[in-house]
């Protein structure tokens, strides 16, 4: 790769000084307030569990800030550079889950290298969101009345090869985050109105072509979701709980460790994917408003970092970023409310889980990398 | 590796910053949408999903109240509970071996096919989370059978016993039909009567599966009333239903709610008297009915054969159920109240009564019987074959002369026989308050019209004087009419005086209810009961052998035909049982002022004053005797007490409390207290009587002291500062009368 090509009038490395001088304090302040709220509701969550995860999810935490910052300060075209290769790297690690993952509940979404376990999927969200702004960093300028139906058959495989792999594990909550963060980064490319109607048509016929072929849990969770209390105590029990945590919280709340929902271990994976019941439970709407209110700024923070970035390249990676804060926060909490289908998607820096925090960690690091490098008039 | 190409910075920003915009605003109606969720969530709903959450943790637990009791007039205890030992088994325990453990536990327990079976059925239907659910595989084994399982417990995983309070009728079959019994409620009864009960707002909690119901008899007409409301007691648990005892999630006060025990039902039998008729009744089928004609309560109900209610409460075979149903006697008829005979010869006091009343006979009138009677060429002939002569009603009733009432018969007609039976009783259900009593039969002419090929033949009416052809009375109806002809009254017969709670404190009565009266002329019942005195106590009397020395009573035989007779009379062992009459005998007692109608009908024995008669002399004689034992028990106490109450008066305040101990008095406190009630004013106590059963007590040397130490104990709330009597008296209104229960006089205090 030609990576010595002076890219026009930018700061050098030895100019980060000047760049932290951008540093979005905002961004860090409201991911901070997040994931504190996330710990503190943790500690709540895993008091029926007797297991202390949220001390380990502060490591993550930490850990994840600490990546953060080193990505923020690397120049954010180091990643311009790498993203195919990280990509081409995701890949093979998704397909090694297929062949050797560890089986967990039926799926294999584990890879154990020494002694860490992570969850490659985790890192795919990150590698497609690169791997795309790149591809259109390069490619829109010859696209300026947007993409046709061929044109779009490159940035659609570079979203489908991960997340067709992710679906085998199966794991479809990722993969459909995955998808959305791709269709999220195309959709702001610009496509044609006829390519995206026609698109809109094959999807609906592929879902239904697909229909038979998604595991069985799966379609029951689809079917669930539609009639939610028909089978309470079997399929719809999580969907079911979970709406009882949130209503029972009412106004106020029950109070922080006050969840008779959490305590007594009627909501099912209250600290990862139900992890946003748990504190509607304790903390009523107008915790629930609160937080959302903190989400809200969060995204609306990375659309402003990426109206505002310098160059495409930017551009698409913070929109990749806000597309996948957004998309994570309203699937989780729509799911946990009922409005959406039960899918395993967990709520950024609420939910447990160590190559979670760190994919939204290296998502934030991206984003702040954008942000200080932005374009000042 | 393509050139990076050279983006002028802010040229892609204008292009690509307004389209962040719209995805601002797409995310912004997103959060909104959520934000709209939860408001319906919690703002709109939070009360509904509030008392969802709540349910979830909050287990209720049955706290079973005690079911009442049955109790005599007496209170003598007739029904009540004993724990059962049953045998569940919870499948998740066993898990594979589950099949294996039943069989075990069938050589164990001796298991009848039938259980076996369904405990294998039962076991193979539990999947999922009902493996978790214990079920019965036996209930009710026995002590051995405890003691055996205990032994070998530990080879048995998933298999518990279980005590559960079950009904206990004492007397079994004794009290079968009245009473009746109890027996598993069935799904569809159960979500019928729970949802009548939720429309009634009662505060009983509904059945479950498993609770056992009323069916027959007084459990059944007052399961509401004996079945009390069941306590709650409420435990957190959590998803898995694991109780979590140190949870203080409710409220310490709403944690248990204690159960409330069903009343108590106080019958109108005298137990005594229902032992001793039981005893006497020599019959194979048959009824033996006491009721006092100055109220209509039944003092006695014998009906025979009935079934063990122990048995069908949930612990009979399919084979002997089978048996059951198959009997020829029909052991499940309650023959008291569902089932009716021809009266024969009983009913010739409703023939007599309807002539006298409707001016066709005169008192002091005759009929000649020649020994049959013609009437349009046909012949009815008379009980003695040889003929009564000239006959007046009181020989006519007394000697139970068949022609004078075909002449009678003759006389009324059907109608007017027919009117006076309804006025008595008959042709109508009695109103006993139990289900399935049947009407009888009392035709009129209009009845035969309908219901006789042919219609109605004046010739009928003469086959009606004597109690046969088509009337036909249950024997309480049979109470009832005699009842009427001893008191004027036609009462409502009643078993049940009233429902007690479990203080003792009446929660309901049920005061004596007439029907009707009798309204006759003068003349008119004194010249039937004229007969049926002398039917007892003349020697020309069909039940002379039966009069009794001290009471003086008045009955009526009767035999009932089965079957026609043929060219001869057989003698009852010449027939087969099925075929032989029926024997009534109806009576009261004393003749004066009676207080007990004693109905015994002895189906398939032949002649009343034979086969009936008997008993209902003894079970008479038997409830005077008992009148006077307790009138004697009663008495002694009163005189007990007057005779040691007064002089009690020092003694109470200083009698030290070992005397009472060592006293075999202290083995009848009730005595002196009850006693008390007499006033003290009554002054001298009669003393002979207190005095020689004094003499029987060796180790108490003076009445006064022995007194003293009993009524100190009874009286122990106010003792020390009790000026003498009053405090014992005010104790004593509030006991309930002596016990008629005791024994003789004399014979309560011999240690």
């Amino acid at each position: 790769m030609a990576l010595d090509v002076p890219l026009g009038r930018l700061p050098s490395a030895s100019s980060s000084g000047r760049a932290f001088a951008r540093f979005p304090w905002h961004i860090a302040f409201l991911v901070l307030a997040i994931s504190a709220t996330g710990i503190w509701n943790l500690a709540s969550a895993s008091r029926s569990a007797h297991a202390p995860v949220w001390i380990s999810q502060m490591w993550w935490m930490a850990g994840g800030a600490a990546l953060a910052l080193a990505i923020a300060v690397l120049d954010y075209r180091t990643f311009l550079r790498i993203a195919y290769l990280f990509y081409l790297a995701v890949v093979l690690l998704l397909l090694a889950v297929l062949v050797r993952g560890r089986l967990v509940m039926g799926a294999r979404r584990w890879l154990t290298v020494g002694p860490i376990n992570f969850q490659p999927s985790e890192l795919a969200k990150i590698a497609v969101l690169l791997a795309l702004a790149r591809y259109f960093h390069y490619d829109l300028e010859k696209r300026r009345d947007g993409y046709g139906l061929l044109s779009l058959a490159v940035p659609m495989a570079i979203t489908l090869v991960p997340a067709v792999l992710i679906l085998k594990e199966p794991d479809l909550g990722t993969a459909l985050i995955v998808v959305a963060v791709g269709a999220t980064m195309i959709l702001f490319a610009k496509v044609k109105w006829r390519t995206l109607a026609l698109v809109g048509c094959v999807g609906l016929a592929g879902s239904a072509f697909a229909w038979p072929h998604l595991k069985p849990y799966q379609r029951k969770r689809v079917e669930t979701f539609l009639n939610p209390e028909g089978d309470s105590l079997g399929a719809g029990y999580h969907a079911t709980q979970s709406m009882i945590a949130v209503g029972s919280g009412q106004a106020l709340g029950k109070g922080w460790g006050q969840g008779t929902q959490t305590l007594l271990s009627f909501l099912p994976e209250q600290h990862t994917d139900f992890i946003f019941s748990v504190w509607a439970e304790e903390h009523g709407f107008v915790g629930c408003a609160a937080l959302i209110l903190l989400y809200f700024l969060l995204v609306a923070a990375a659309l402003t970092v990426a109206g505002n970035a310098r160059e495409r390249f930017g551009h698409f990676v913070a929109v990749g970023v806000t597309a996948m804060l957004f998309w994570h926060a309203f699937i989780n909490m729509g799911m946990v409310t009922g409005v959406l289908p039960v899918v395993g998607v967990t709520l950024p820096l609420m939910s447990y889980g160590g190559s979670s925090v760190i994919a939204v960690y290296f998502g934030i690091g991206l984003l702040a990398n954008v942000g200080m490098r932005r374009f000042v008039n | 590796m393509p050139v990076v190409p050279p983006t002028a910075p802010g040229t892609a920003q204008r292009a690509l910053k307004p389209r962040t915009y719209w995805m601002g605003a797409v995310a912004t109606l997103a959060f909104l949408v959520l934000l709209g969720r939860l408001y319906h969530l919690q703002i709109l709903h939070g009360d509904e999903y509030k008392e969802r959450a709540d349910e979830n943790f909050v287990k209720e637990l049955r706290v079973p109240a005690d079911r009442g009791l049955v109790i005599d007039r007496n209170h003598k205890v007739l029904v009540d509970s004993r724990p059962s030992y049953d045998v569940t088994l919870t499948p998740y325990f066993c898990a594979k071996r589950c099949p294996e453990v039943v069989s075990q536990l069938s050589a164990l327990l001796s298991f009848e096919p039938d259980e076996l079976e369904r405990a294998q059925g039962r076991l193979a239907a539990s999947r999922g989370l009902a493996r978790f659910k214990p079920f019965t595989v036996k209930v009710d084994i026995t002590r051995e059978e405890l003691d055996l399982f205990e032994a070998h417990k530990l080879d048995l995983p998933g298999v518990d016993v279980q005590p559960t309070p079950h009904r206990n009728y004492r007397y079994g079959a004794s009290s079968g039909h009245l009473v009746g019994y109890m027996n598993e409620i069935g799904a569809d009864e159960m979500e019928r009567l729970n949802e009548e009960m939720r429309d009634a707002g009662s505060s009983a909690l509904p059945y479950q599966l498993g609770d056992y119901i009323g069916r027959r008899g007084l459990e059944r007409r007052f399961e509401a009333e004996l079945r009390g409301v069941d306590g709650k007691k409420r435990v957190v648990v959590d998803a898995r239903g694991n109780a979590k005892p140190e949870s203080s999630l409710i409220p310490e006060d709403q944690r248990f709610e204690a159960s409330r025990p069903g009343l108590n039902a106080v019958l109108s039998i005298d137990w005594r008297l229902q032992e001793f008729a039981e005893k006497t009744f020599p019959a194979t089928a048959g009824v033996v009915l006491a009721m006092d004609p100055r109220t209509g309560y039944i003092l006695a109900l014998v009906d025979r054969p009935a079934p063990d209610p122990n048995k069908l409460s949930g612990r009979i075979t399919r084979k002997e159920l089978e048996a059951i149903r198959k009997d020829p006697l029909q052991p499940e008829l309650f023959r008291a109240i569902q089932q009716h005979y021809h009266p024969g010869s009983t009913f010739k006091v409703v023939t007599s009564i309807a002539a006298l009343e409707e001016g066709v006979f005169k008192p002091g009138g005759t009929v000649y019987c020649p020994g049959y009677f013609f009437l349009g060429g046909h012949r009815w002939r008379c009980d003695k074959e040889k003929g009564h002569g000239t006959i007046d009603l009181e020989h006519a009733l007394g000697a139970s002369c068949d022609v004078f009432f075909y002449d009678l018969g003759n006389r009324l007609g059907a109608d007017r026989i027919s009117k006076w039976g309804n006025l008595l009783g008959l042709g109508h259900p009695t109103g006993f308050d139990l289900a399935g009593e049947i009407s009888g039969v009392m035709p009129d002419a209009a009845w035969h019209q309908k219901h006789i090929p042919g219609g109605y033949a004046h010739g009928m009416s003469v086959n009606l004087a004597i109690g046969q052809g088509d009337v036909n009375v249950t024997p309480m109806q049979q109470a009832v009419l005699y009842g009427a002809l001893a008191s004027g009254v036609v009462w409502k017969p009643q078993a049940v005086l009233r429902l007690e709670d479990a203080k003792g404190q009446t929660v309901k009565d049920f005061p004596p209810a007439e029907r009707g009266r009798l309204n006759l002329k003068p003349g008119t019942r004194e010249e039937v009961l004229k007969g049926l005195e002398a039917a007892v106590n003349e020697p020309f009397g069909t039940a002379y052998a039966q009069r009794l020395k001290d009471v003086k009573m008045a009955g009526k035989t009767g035999t009932a035909q089965v079957v026609a007779l043929g060219a001869h009379r057989l003698k009852a062992w010449q027939m087969g049982y099925f075929e032989r009459d029926h024997a009534w005998f109806a009576a009261f007692a004393p003749l004066e002022a009676p207080e007990i109608v004693v109905v015994v009908l002895n189906e398939h024995a032949g002649f009343g004053a034979s086969n009936a008669a008997p008993t209902a002399s003894a079970v008479v004689k038997y409830w005077f005797d008992l009148q006077k034992q307790d009138q004697a028990a009663k008495l002694a106490a009163e005189q007990q007490a007057a005779n040691g109450g007064v002089p009690l008066a020092p003694a109470l305040v200083s009698a030290p409390a070992g005397t009472a101990a060592a006293t075999p008095l202290a083995a009848a406190p009730i005595q002196p207290v009850g006693a008390v009630v007499i006033p003290a004013a009554a002054g001298a106590p009669s003393p002979s009587p207190a005095r020689a059963r004094h003499g029987a007590e060796p180790s108490t040397p003076s009445p006064g002291e022995g007194q003293g130490g009993a009524a100190s104990r009874t009286a122990k709330p106010s003792a020390p500062a009790a000026p003498g009597i009053a405090p014992a008296g005010g104790d004593g209104a509030e006991t309930p009368a002596p016990r008629t229960s005791t024994p003789t006089p004399g014979g309560n205090r011999g240690a």
